[in-house]
């Protein structure tokens, strides 16, 4: 008991790991949110590229000692605004045009640190996080941005579901299909961005999709699938992060690590859905006349029918 | 079936279309200029081009409250064309729609849509009834909750199209004809002036057939303009109060057994067999 309570308690001794677990439970619930609707449009493609292209902003708002907020938040609506456009001439998916601005907006950030001289260290940050060289000012952002976009989803939540699943209709009810579309990748990106220290850029989809996809395993309401990701993204981030500190792994890798292994769980063993419980469930339902003959025989007096 | 046979009314006088280039040999019924009151929907030479292909030529047409009218044509006629056209989803070439008198330009909440495919995500986490609620959602306020009324009137809605029994499975678990209902019953809670339906018969059992006759008859009766798409031509003529002939342009357009008549029939489908159902006297 003492050894298990020791094992939660002593990591909290430090502030470093106060902060990374206050930081984590939030991007663990902002990207679980806004990651149901990632999911549910098929966007995760576009997540994985709003997270590199928002790497020249953060390099140019570095360079500038501007705020790196901003300056990610600016490279992510001119990316999507330019994936949009190329996107809606016509001749190339989506998919392409997903694939050019994003590589090409992240070699522009590329290119700009590599001239600077802690170019190494400051890539190495970008790509992976340092969860546990989270401030105070840095909780405070977070928790900031992500009571905004938390907020923002609450308030459009029927535009955005709307838009979401039936676009024709939102169409004819009036919606700005445009519009609507821009504010979720804003959203999108604030989520992204806010999430950039504590897990990286390279891991930051895993956030956005793994808790929700396994939500979604799990429910078949959009609100509850909702929760259910928030729950499963702080989760994953506290045990992630435990783990971390207990066997000496990358904090960032073993949040996401944890996040796919409960993700395996429901993959397999979900009520109804699971791999494994859909076959079981099978087995018991199906009719089956030799079982079915052999129990009703027991029943009628071999003796031996009223056990399980 | 017999509700909507009770609810039966000739409006010959009422129809209106005012075709602005009668072809020769081509009948069109013209009829006096209704009152703006009684005509919520009106297009005016309405003109919609994809690049430089003519999808739908200077359409003229006038729909009444509640009246039932059906757009007949061949495959690529225009018949979704106009009524997205109508629905303001699609912004035409030339010409305009009018809601009420007023140029539309965006879409209003008093026309509801219902398009041919619905190309949604069927595995979307809703349930059939979340769907109907959707009709109700967008018009309410975002701080609260939709009231028990919505809920009530998203059941109603569900069991005027036989599908309340479903109400809790979620939208993806349902048969296809089973889908379009729970549509309908969206269309239902949105409650407008005006239902354009993209082809509501296509792929329905016959049971399912009669129950949207008898649904299209009360929203008529209960004074709201029905326009549908089809290619059931008897089941046009049996149950639609005016028939609209189109063929990228407007063919003729009136009450059935003045409309389908065989060089109508010819003009818009072409040299295919056709029998026409108007009587002689009618052409
Ligand atoms: N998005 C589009 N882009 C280009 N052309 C289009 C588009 N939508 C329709 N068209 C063209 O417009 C014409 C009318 O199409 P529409 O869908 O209105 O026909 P329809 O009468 O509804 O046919 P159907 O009976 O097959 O449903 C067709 O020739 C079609 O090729
Ligand atoms: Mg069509």
């Amino acid at each position: 008991m003492s050894g298990l309570g020791d094992a939660l308690v002593e990591p909290l001794r430090h502030a470093f790991m106060q902060h990374a677990l206050v930081a984590i439970v939030l991007v663990g619930v902002i990207c679980g949110v806004t990651g149901t609707f990632v999911t549910l449009r098929g966007l995760a493609f576009m997540g994985d590229a709003l997270a590199h292209a928002i790497f020249p902003g953060v390099v140019i708002a570095f360079l500038l000692g501007g705020n790196f907020l901003i300056g990610a938040l600016v490279a992510a609506v001119l990316v999507s605004l330019g994936i949009g456009a190329v996107g809606q001439s016509g001749r190339l998916s989506n998919d392409t045009a997903i694939g050019v601005l994003f590589a090409g907006a992240f070699a522009i950030g590329v290119a700009l640190i590599s001239a600077q001289r802690t170019y190494t260290r400051d890539v190495a940050g970008f790509l992976f996080g340092s969860i546990l060289g989270v401030s105070r000012t840095d909780l405070l952002l977070t928790g900031g941005v992500g009571v905004l976009v938390l907020l923002a989803m609450l308030l459009f939540r029927r535009e955005l579901t709307t838009v979401a699943f039936d676009r024709v209709f939102a169409q004819a009810a009036g919606l700005n299909l445009w519009a609507w579309d821009q504010l979720f990748l804003v959203l999108l990106s604030l989520s992204i961005v806010v999430s950039l220290q504590t897990v990286g850029n390279v891991l930051v989809l895993a956030m956005l999709v793994t808790p929700a996809a396994t939500a979604r395993l799990l429910s078949d309401r959009l609100p509850v699938t909702v929760l259910v990701a928030a729950l499963l993204g702080a989760a994953s981030g506290v045990a992630g992060l435990y783990l971390s500190y207990h066997v000496g792994i990358a904090s960032g890798a073993s949040v996401v690590l944890v996040a796919t292994g409960l993700f395996a769980l429901a993959f397999l063993f979900a009520p109804r859905t699971g791999v494994v419980t859909a076959r079981v469930a099978r087995r018991l339902h199906f009719p089956h006349p030799e079982r079915d003959a052999f129990a009703a025989e027991g029943n009628r007096g071999m003796g031996y029918g009223d056990r399980v | 079936m017999t509700e909507r046979d009770g609810g039966r009314r000739p409006r010959e006088g009422r129809s209106g279309t005012v075709p602005d280039d009668a072809d020769a040999g081509v009948r069109q019924s013209v009829d006096s200029p209704l009152p703006s009151s009684l005509v919520p929907l009106e297009a005016r030479r309405l003109s919609v081009h994809f690049g430089n292909r003519s999808a739908l030529d200077c359409v003229d047409a006038r729909f009444a409250a509640g009246e039932t009218v059906s757009l007949l044509g061949p495959n690529g006629a225009g018949k979704s064309t106009l009524l997205k056209a109508l629905a303001g989803i699609l912004p035409p070439s030339h010409g305009e729609v009018r809601l009420h008198g007023r140029a539309v330009r965006r879409p209003s909440s008093a026309i509801v849509y219902v398009p041919q495919r619905s190309g949604v995500d069927w595995g979307f986490p809703v349930s059939v009834l979340d769907v109907a609620l959707l009709g109700r959602g967008l018009r309410r306020s975002r701080f609260a909750p939709l009231g028990g009324r919505d809920r009530r009137d998203a059941l109603d809605a569900l069991e005027r199209v036989g599908m309340r029994h479903l109400a809790a499975v979620q939208i993806g678990q349902l048969s296809g004809g089973q889908q379009q209902r729970a549509f309908l019953a969206r269309a239902l809670v949105q409650d407008g002036a005006v239902y354009l339906l993209d082809e509501p018969f296509a792929g329905v059992d016959v049971p399912t057939q009669e129950l949207l006759v008898g649904l299209f008859g009360r929203l008529r009766d209960a004074g709201k303009t029905i326009v549908y798409a089809s290619h059931d031509i008897a089941q046009a003529v049996a149950s639609s109060d005016r028939i609209m002939l189109l063929n990228r342009r407007l063919v003729a357009a009136g009450p059935p057994a003045r409309t389908m008549t065989e060089a109508n029939l010819r003009a818009a489908f072409g040299g295919q067999a056709i029998v026409p159902v108007a009587s002689s006297a009618a052409s």
